[in-house]
């Protein structure tokens, strides 16, 4: 009997499975990074459960975010633009060839354009879609795009890491429409995928032919890590040698591999900033008054310290400086809890005889402040914002939802104060700023009680249309301007990206030109 | 202690009709079932039992005076933070040093007792409420009724406990109420199922009949003959279970999924300490030792209860059959 | 016995409609809409049209029992959707997670087994003396401890100070030692004082008492009766096991980043991508009734008593 039970008992337990083999891969010639999830099917021209970082790494634009936030060759050596604004030439390189073998010529860019105009509604959250007006290929190395009005971010919207990127001809479904999935992730960048192996790992292989020049690893291999405590101590026990990026470990962790000897821990310029957006259409936030008041009571400088622990520059503006067009010096709003108190008190908000908390007309000076309440350090900023505005008497009743919920509030701006970070670099300033015109983001909720939010958006419009760049620095700086003025956003640090890595095992380790790529061509393996 | 944790899942096996702690077995043919044979595990020398019992009322008085107290007897705000403070060792002022936002610790396991017995309470006596009224209708009535609820309590007892929590969570959303709610749904077709069992054999007793023909209304015999011994066991019984409740909460807040900040919560404050594992791994070890201690103070007693409640131990030594 | 398995394995069907009438319930009469999280999940911006388009492509506009059945034929030919964060069918993905969640169930039961047997019969064996006394305040702080608090604990100490075994992932077999442990301890614990309760009563039962009068050897007594007969319970406890294995393994698999469903699950409840929560219930569920299906079978072929009884009733 005893005999059965181990037989059974053993073939039940072991015979169902065994541990998963191991990844092939080359350790001398690996880059080994991780990230939240598999990359996904990597379709170019649609979203999640794709990831950017990923799509960056398999497909190419026609024209290329710089580091200086310009606009340079991709698979376009150079184009030309017409006087009115309307028609972009683009001269592509010959060079090229899809990793699967196919040529990169003029009708194949058409194809890509042709899958992408016809699925218009999924991707009208970039300005350019609702101004293209056709395209053509002019010859087999020349691609025409023309505009029904003048859009000035029009290059800058074909370099964002989707959908605008190059798809091999041979890997398009039948009836040539990606938005239903395509055959393979086929383009013509520095690498291809070559396995996934689902809650594992993704590996990337180098494309030897890359017209940008060989990859120096030979593999990139990306490992499944969801949680960013267990990153690091992967990074620890050496199971990945590479972090990069915004939230991939946490505060505290960097600020303890920082300090690790043998360790090299960078933090890239701003990459986006960390912003709270005041709803100035229900609640106290309604009043100017109230708003200011909040920018006065934040200390932002202690939350720099203590929650990012010097990792994080303090913001002062919604967008960082260096953004471009956005260089404005503004005056920011220092924290001073006196003022604070003086403007509430002249607004009539007072605080009664016994009580913590402001007061008028009876109505309690009490504000919803949202985030998601399963992020760490989105839940610290909250908690200390809480407790700092408690302190000039203004009551933030913290809301840590599900990201559900949380979505849902936004879109109805059913919330006082909503944690709400910009997207970072290629996305500002213009394509942050055009979203101020969608009512189902927590921008266009926070302005609409603005009183002069209609000449707001006229000024957007306007500014995208504009040809002059001089003229586009104007708008600009009176759309910024106005929205600084009016307090709508409480910004408290821009955001970074930590980079952190062993400098005997890789050098030449760079932060990429946009907030997307990573890149890992360019790092050499000791 | 052991069996009491099995509560859980144990029963889900098909034909364990009667419930463990139910004493009254109406059948006694499978007395080598684990659901008769484990609350026999447990026989303590005496003497160690006593020093047991007597460490196990001392942590829960402890705990009480300080769930109770906690306002006065915290040192600090369990939520005032000091930025400039963070993860402070251990000093005079902080006597267990101070955590990620330099909020004092011993204040906030102080704070965290509240919530994290008030939810077991609250779920204990939930689940007797639901348990008591459903398995005494289901028993009391009979017929038809009592077979759709025995349906459905087996499906309950189908799923596998916790599983079943997760997924309640997931659909009702997170939070401390509905942490609550999804144990008392996980958890009350076991309860039901034993109560409707004590019902039936009550019911068919000889006083009973008795009460009958001597003309007792329903009710009266219902509350006097059947409510009243049928409850007082039931407190028993959800005491044994009270431990095995505190891991199942304190679980499902450390996978984020129970209270929200700011408020101090034992298994939530050791989700927090996983940021500072390596710099400070005390912020996840001192609340996991309270929550270690409860369990085990509830734990003790459960079974020192069990030896006391079955006769049948008494004489379990010298023969098996009884 | 062929009866036996079948009339079990009968009586599993109408438990198990039950079970899926009350996991589709509590999605629908939930405070969910299914329609928003599909939206925001695949980055659509949730415009009163999107809604109204997304409500009729997740066939929500229908009446409630049209949408049962449909689910439950779908759900029996294994076809519970699409998850709404990878666009994947929820169970090619579930399917490809299950196997790594079993192999740590089942390595997880095996250091049950394998711990549980040698300790439950020391302590019985020498009852009273300090095998015993040790044996129960293993159990006491065995079923004390939180399994995800052990975890890290072992994490701190194996981990990262003395930096011994991997802490994160699966691959050789220190990757198991470390999720496994930490799930198996509670049930190690309460297997093995299983154990020597019933080899105590075995002991002290009249066949063995006769055998001692008839003058068997104590050895084989040991071996051959009081062994066989306390294992026989055991069986089944395991079976119970199950249910607390799967549900310590999704917390481990959380913490030592496991790819198994469980993980895969957690996810999915932060996500709201309520197909994967569907299916990731019902999956385990079923796998449940089937361990302690085949738990029961097993009992019934070592004991006949239990299948001539259930022959017998009509229940």
């Amino acid at each position: 009997m005893k005999q059965l039970l181990c037989v059974l008992l053993s073939a039940m337990f072991l015979g169902v499975c065994g541990p998963a083999a191991a990844v092939d891969y080359s350790p001398h010639d690996t880059v080994v990074y991780s990230h939240m999830t598999n990359v996904g099917p990597l379709n170019p021209h649609m979203y999640s459960p794709s990831q950017m970082f990923a799509q960056e790494m398999v497909y190419d634009p026609l024209v290329k975010l710089q580091e200086d936030g310009g606009i340079g060759p991709g698979l376009a050596e150079r184009w030309s633009i017409s006087e009115d604004g309307l028609t972009y030439v683009f001269f592509l390189r010959k060079d090229v060839t899809f990793t699967d073998g196919q040529a990169f010529n003029a009708d194949a860019v058409v194809k890509n354009f042709r899958t992408i105009m016809n699925n218009e509604s999924r991707h009208n959250w970039m300005g350019i879609i609702d101004k293209i007006d056709r395209f053509e290929a002019v010859s087999p190395f020349e691609f025409k795009l023309v505009l029904k009005s003048p859009y000035y971010p029009c290059l800058e919207d074909l370099s964002l890491p989707r959908p605008f990127r190059m798809l091999s001809p041979a890997s398009f479904p039948e009836d040539g429409d990606t938005s239903k999935g395509i055959k393979a992730p086929v383009g013509t960048g520095p690498w291809k995928l070559v396995k996934t192996e689902l809650g594992e790992y993704d590996l990337f292989e180098r494309n030897e032919n890359y017209w940008g020049g060989k990859p120096n690893p030979a593999n990139v291999l990306v490992k499944v890590i969801p949680d960013p405590v267990s990153r690091a101590i992967a990074f620890e026990s050496k199971e990945i040698d590479f972090i990069y990026g915004e939230g991939q470990i946490n505060f505290d962790a960097f600020d303890r591999l920082r300090k690790t000897p043998g360790v090299e821990a960078k933090i890239s310029g701003p990459m986006g900033t960390m912003a709270v957006a005041l709803n100035s259409a229900v609640g106290p936030t309604k009043e100017l008054a109230v708003r200011q008041a909040l920018q006065y009571v934040t200390d932002k400088g202690s939350i720099v310290r203590g929650i990012t622990l010097n990792t994080h520059p303090q913001a002062d503006t919604y967008f960082s400086p260096i953004v471009p067009y956005c260089d404005l010096k503004l005056e920011p709003y220092p924290f001073d809890l006196n003022r604070a108190a003086d403007i509430l008190d002249k607004a009539g908000w007072k605080i009664p005889q016994g009580k913590k908390f402001r007061e008028k007309d009876g109505q309690p000076l009490a504000i919803d402040f949202c985030f998601v309440g399963n992020n760490a350090a989105h839940k610290s900023i909250a908690e200390v914002m809480q407790a700092q505005a408690a302190a000039a008497g203004i009551k933030l009743n913290l809301l840590g939802e599900e990201a559900d919920s949380f979505y849902s509030r936004q879109k109805g701006g059913d919330f006082g104060m909503i944690l709400s970070p910009t997207w970072g670099p290629p996305f500002e300033p213009h394509a942050m700023v055009s979203s101020m015109l969608l009512p189902s983001h927590a921008d266009y909720m926070a302005q609409i009680g603005l009183p002069m939010k209609a000449e707001i958006d006229a000024k957007i419009h306007e500014v995208m249309s504009a040809v002059d760049k001089k003229e586009r620095e104007r708008l600009y700086r009176e759309i910024l301007t106005t929205l600084h003025e009016q307090a709508v956003y409480l910004p408290i640090f821009y955001s970074v990206f930590f980079e952190v890595y062993r400098p005997d095992h890789l050098k030449n380790v760079g932060f990429g030109a946009g907030g997307t790529d990573i890149p890992f061509e360019k790092i050499t393996i000791e | 202690m052991a069996d009491m944790n099995a509560h859980g899942d144990g029963h889900a096996h098909g034909h364990s009709h009667d419930g463990a702690c139910c004493h009254n077995h109406a059948k006694n043919t499978r007395k080598s079932r684990p659901s008769d044979t484990d609350k026999k595990t447990f026989r303590p020398a005496v003497s160690g039992q006593k020093a047991a019992l007597g460490l196990s009322a001392f942590v829960l008085t402890a705990l009480l005076i300080m769930a109770v107290f906690a306002p006065w007897i915290s040192p600090y705000d369990p939520v005032e933070q000091s930025l400039e403070n963070r993860l402070a060792p251990a000093s005079a002022e902080h006597i267990l040093g101070t955590d990620h936002l330099g909020r004092d610790i011993l204040s906030r396991l102080i704070w965290g007792s509240r919530i994290s017995l008030g939810s077991v309470g609250l779920i204990a006596v939930l689940i007797m409420a639901v348990g008591f009224t459903v398995g005494s209708l289901s028993g009391y009535i009979g017929g038809k009724t009592d077979a759709v609820i025995m349906r459905v309590c087996e499906a309950f007892m189908t799923f596998p406990t916790f599983i079943l929590a997760l997924f309640l969570i997931g659909m009702f959303g997170t939070g401390m109420t509905n942490v609550v709610l999804a144990i008392v749904i996980t958890h009350w077709a076991w309860y039901a199922r034993i109560i409707r069992s004590m019902v039936l054999n009550l019911r068919n007793s000889d006083y009973i009949l008795a009460a009958r023909v001597a003309g007792g209304s329903h009710i009266s015999i219902f509350l006097r003959h059947i409510a009243l011994p049928v409850l007082s066991q039931l407190t028993i019984l959800a005491t044994l279970d009270l431990g095995h409740m505190m891991l199942h909460v304190s679980g499902l807040s450390f996978l984020g999924l129970g209270i929200q900040p700011p408020t101090p919560e034992w298994g939530c404050m050791i989700n927090d300490a996983r940021q500072q594992i390596w710099s400070n791994p005390e912020l996840a070890i001192i609340p996991g030792v309270m929550i270690f201690l409860t369990v085990l103070a509830f734990n003790i007693p459960g079974d020192a209860l069990r030896d006391m409640l079955d006769p049948s131990l008494s004489d379990a030594g010298k023969d098996g059959c009884c | 016995m062929l009866k036996f398995i079948v009339k079990r394995l009968l009586s599993m069907i109408p438990l198990l409609l039950i079970v899926s009438v009350v996991v589709f319930l509590i999605l629908h009469l939930g405070p969910n809409d299914p329609a928003m999280s599909y939206l925001r999940l695949s980055n659509i911006p949730p415009t009163d049209e999107a809604l109204a388009n997304a409500r009729a492509e997740l066939g929500l506009n229908r009446p409630l029992v049209v949408q049962y059945f449909e689910w439950l034929s779908h759900a029996l030919r294994l076809d519970f959707g699409i998850s709404f964060t990878t666009k994947a069918p929820v169970t090619k993905h579930l399917l490809h997670y299950l196997p790594n969640t079993l192999y740590l169930a089942g390595v997880s039961m095996l250091i049950t087994i394998v711990f549980s047997l040698p300790l439950g019969i020391m302590a019985a064996k020498y009852k009273g003396r300090w095998p015993d006394h040790f044996s129960r305040v293993l159990a006491y702080i065995g079923v004390s401890t939180p399994s995800f608090w052990l975890a890290f604990i072992m994490i701190i100490v194996f981990g990262v100070k003395l930096g011994w075994l991997p802490t994160m992932g699966m691959g050789g077999l220190r990757h198991v030692i470390m999720p496994a442990v930490s799930v198996a301890l509670m049930s190690t614990c309460i297997n093995m004082r299983l154990i020597r309760g019933n080899m105590l009563e075995q002991m002290h039962s009249r066949h063995i008492l006769y055998a001692r009068l008839r003058g068997v050897k104590e050895s084989y007594i040991t071996r051959s009766h009081v062994l066989k007969n306390s294992l026989i319970p055991v069986v089944t406890a395991l079976g119970m096991h199950v249910g607390e294995v799967l549900g310590g393994a999704v917390v481990a698999e959380v913490i030592f980043a496991w790819p198994g469903v469980g993980r895969y699950a957690v996810a999915a409840i932060n996500n709201r991508d309520f197909p994967v929560m569907q299916c990731f219930i019902l999956m385990m569920t079923v796998i449940f009734v089937l361990c302690n299906l085949f738990t029961d079978i097993l009992y019934a072929a070592l004991d006949p008593r239990i299948r001539l009884e259930e022959a017998s009733s009509n229940g």
